[in-house]
């Protein structure tokens, strides 16, 4: 039941800056995922203060309060399932410093991952952590869900480059975690603990991220295989030569006939493709490291390879990679793209058995799956493309992604590799964390005991993800 | 309220896998930082009238009309949504229904204006006409486009369009200005 005190919260953020129409409630109410719900209240504070006192309210009134940035997560995690307060966090768009001298950079959570890199690619440095969603996902959005992308084989995930934060706990208390240098070793690393929690355990409003170097030289290249099990082994064997690839990603046959279709991109028509990319400061070093990745591709039966270091033939080269999940959409005739059993991870000798048992069950369950990923990384992403307004498909689904994620865990994979884990994916977590999951509930009661942060995610998600929330699809 | 327009979108509205690309082809976006105003906030919206979780109003119905029609998130959507081909036939919808809101479509002020004719033909939507029988000049919010080549084009200052998105020439002067004296302080 909807409790809010409307006067409060527009005494706190002003006017401008608080909506509750339904129209507003509903599109808040949705983000990339297969779930929606309407949020009771929208708000959109403008400084830590602010949020400090606003949470000091929900926390009062055992009041519901979900941050979000710019809701473009695949699980459901920005879905005010239980209603409540949606905290708009893209005001809090400040870069506050940029220190070269010292390797860090301090930004506000609402500020959106391309413009960081806008604003440090002057500097010769950039944040590297580079989602498919970089133009729109925001750095709170991707701490929270601990975020990586295409270059997350060299340069890991937004846990490798966040150094500090500041967080507005449970209690409306403001608490700076980590610290500015390299390296730390006093205490519990609570800022980790905050990366990944999913806007659970409190609410990041500033953090303090590492950069890296911008490469002087890239190289891109990209991989043929008439056997998708060819194109797995040669991960396997790229990630187990030493070669240090800065980007190594597969595409199935599903993906490329999708992007072929969706942006004209003139793939060959093959089972597999690799795209693999090595960056650096010396060129004979990258030039080393892609040829040695090309010899293995080769080797593994890859062919009509293409490399390029020119950033214009790059480019051209990865748009298709680029924009895959929304092309997806364009497989078939009245066939949706669906988030859904979309980031697990496998180890990379199980990459190739991993991408056929992915089609092999999505046959068997009468729907459409996809296999690709930052498998340089073991991200193996996956979509289900379905007739999304048929009920029979959405059985055919939920069955579909419980066999996928007994198999990856089976093989000592994980839920999420990226994504997160949300609503939808909350069944198959709870199998895989079996027996971390009472320590992680006894955290979650711990710093947020009404459990006014994010409820109804993660451990606290419902057993059926299909009827956890309305489904974004209008089901016959 | 039927939809009977819009319900024909059904199929590629589910195409929209909502990654939210759009936001930052979105001008108005850009301006007001409202989800409810970018194009897939609008499309999230319409979805929800069909499926009847919104009931049809006029805020809903002037979110839609306030569109530029400038199509940049058209041209960006690689699951190839036609966005705005959506929002015309869902304009036309509002309007049948009663919903006859204004948005940023062009209007004339009747007492500026000469009946001179000239944002008839500057306009490329032919949403302009005049009607001898009322000696007015007609609008078809439906073809408007907002591009205000009418405004532009009126001697009389007669043809308007709603401003405070920061997009009218005025608007577009001021920031502009604010830019250049911050630069050159």
């Amino acid at each position: 039941m909807n409790t809010v005190d409307t006067k409060q919260l527009v005494d706190i953020v002003g006017k401008e800056n608080v909506r509750e129409n339904a129209a507003d409630r509903y599109v808040y109410g949705s983000d990339s995922s297969v779930h929606e719900a309407s949020a009771w209240i929208v708000v959109r504070p403008t400084d830590y203060e602010q949020i400090q006192t606003i949470v000091h309210y929900a926390n009062k009134e055992k009041i519901p309060l979900v941050a979000r940035g710019s809701g473009s997560g695949m699980s459901g995690q920005a879905v005010p399932s239980q209603g409540g307060i949606v905290l708009d966090m893209k005001r809090l768009n400040k870069i506050l410093d940029i220190n070269l001298a010292d390797g860090y950079c301090r930004v506000q959570a609402g500020v959106v991952d391309d413009d960081l890199n806008k604003a440090l690619k002057p500097y010769g440095v950039m944040y590297p952590v580079a989602p498919a969603s970089s133009r729109v996902a925001t750095i709170g959005g991707e701490i929270a869900n601990n975020a990586s992308g295409v270059r997350s084989v060299k340069y890991g995930a937004v846990r490798d480059s966040v150094l500090g934060m500041t967080v507005i706990m449970a209690t409306g208390e403001l608490v700076h975690l980590g610290c500015r240098t390299r390296v730390e070793a006093a205490g519990y690393q609570l800022d980790r603990l905050m990366v990944g929690s999913e806007g659970t355990l409190g609410i990041i409003v500033e953090a303090t991220l590492r950069f890296v170097p911008i490469p002087k030289f890239r190289c891109l290249g990209k991989a043929d295989f008439n056997q998708l099990e060819d194109a797995g082994r040669a991960i396997a064997d790229i990630m187990a030569s030493g070669a240090q690839p800065s980007l190594l990603e597969l595409m199935d046959n599903v993906a490329i006939t999708a992007v072929n279709k969706a942006m004209d991109m003139g793939l060959s028509d093959v089972d597999a493709i690799l795209m693999f990319e090595a960056d650096g400061m010396v060129k004979e070093a990258v030039e080393f490291e892609i040829q040695k990745i090309k010899e293995i591709c080769e080797k593994n039966g890859g062919s009509n390879i293409q490399m390029s270091y020119d950033a214009a033939e790059r480019t051209k080269l990865f748009a298709g990679r680029k924009k895959l999940f929304p092309a997806l959409s364009k497989y078939m005739e009245h066939y949706s793209c669906t988030s859904l059993a979309d980031d697990m991870a496998v180890p990379y000798s199980k990459m190739a058995e991993a991408a056929r048992k992915i089609h092999e069950i999505a046959d068997k369950n009468g729907v459409i799956m996809t296999a690709y990923g930052h498998c340089g990384s073991g991200c193996m992403h996956t979509k289900i493309l379905m007739e999304a307004t048929k009920g029979k498909q959405w059985y055919g689904a939920q069955k579909a992604v419980a066999e996928i994620y007994d198999y990856v865990i089976s093989v000592g994979g994980t839920t999420s590799a990226e994504h997160g884990i949300g609503i939808s994916k909350a069944p198959a977590f709870k199998k895989e964390k079996k027996d971390s999951l009472p320590y992680m509930l006894a955290i979650k009661r711990a710093l947020d005991p009404n459990n006014i942060l994010n409820p109804g995610k993660l451990m606290d998600a419902p057993d059926d993800w299909v009827t956890a929330t309305k489904l974004r699809y209008n089901i016959n | 309220m039927e939809f009977t327009r819009l319900k024909k979108w059904q199929d590629t509205l589910n195409l929209c896998i909502r990654c939210g690309y759009c936001f930052e082809q979105c001008h108005i976006f850009k301006i007001t930082g409202w989800e409810t105003d970018t194009p897939r906030g609008k499309l999230i919206m319409l979805y929800g009238l069909m499926q009847g979780d919104l009931e049809p109003s006029e805020y809903l119905a002037e979110k839609v009309f306030e569109c530029y029609m400038c199509k940049r998130c058209d041209s960006s959507c690689s699951a190839k949504v036609p966005v705005t081909d959506i929002f015309t036939e869902a304009k036309a919808d509002f309007l049948e229904a009663g919903l006859d809101v204004t948005g940023t479509t062009s209007f004339t002020d009747e007492d500026l204006c000469s009946r001179c004719c000239i944002c008839i033909s500057a306009c490329r939507h032919e949403a302009r006409s005049y009607d001898p029988k009322t000696d007015k000049i007609v609008i078809d919010k439906v073809k408007c486009q907002s591009c205000g080549c009418c405004v532009a084009a009126c001697p009389s200052g007669a043809a308007k369009s709603r401003e405070g998105f920061g997009l009218s020439q005025r608007e577009l002067l001021e920031q502009v200005s604010t830019y250049l004296e911050g630069g050159l302080s």
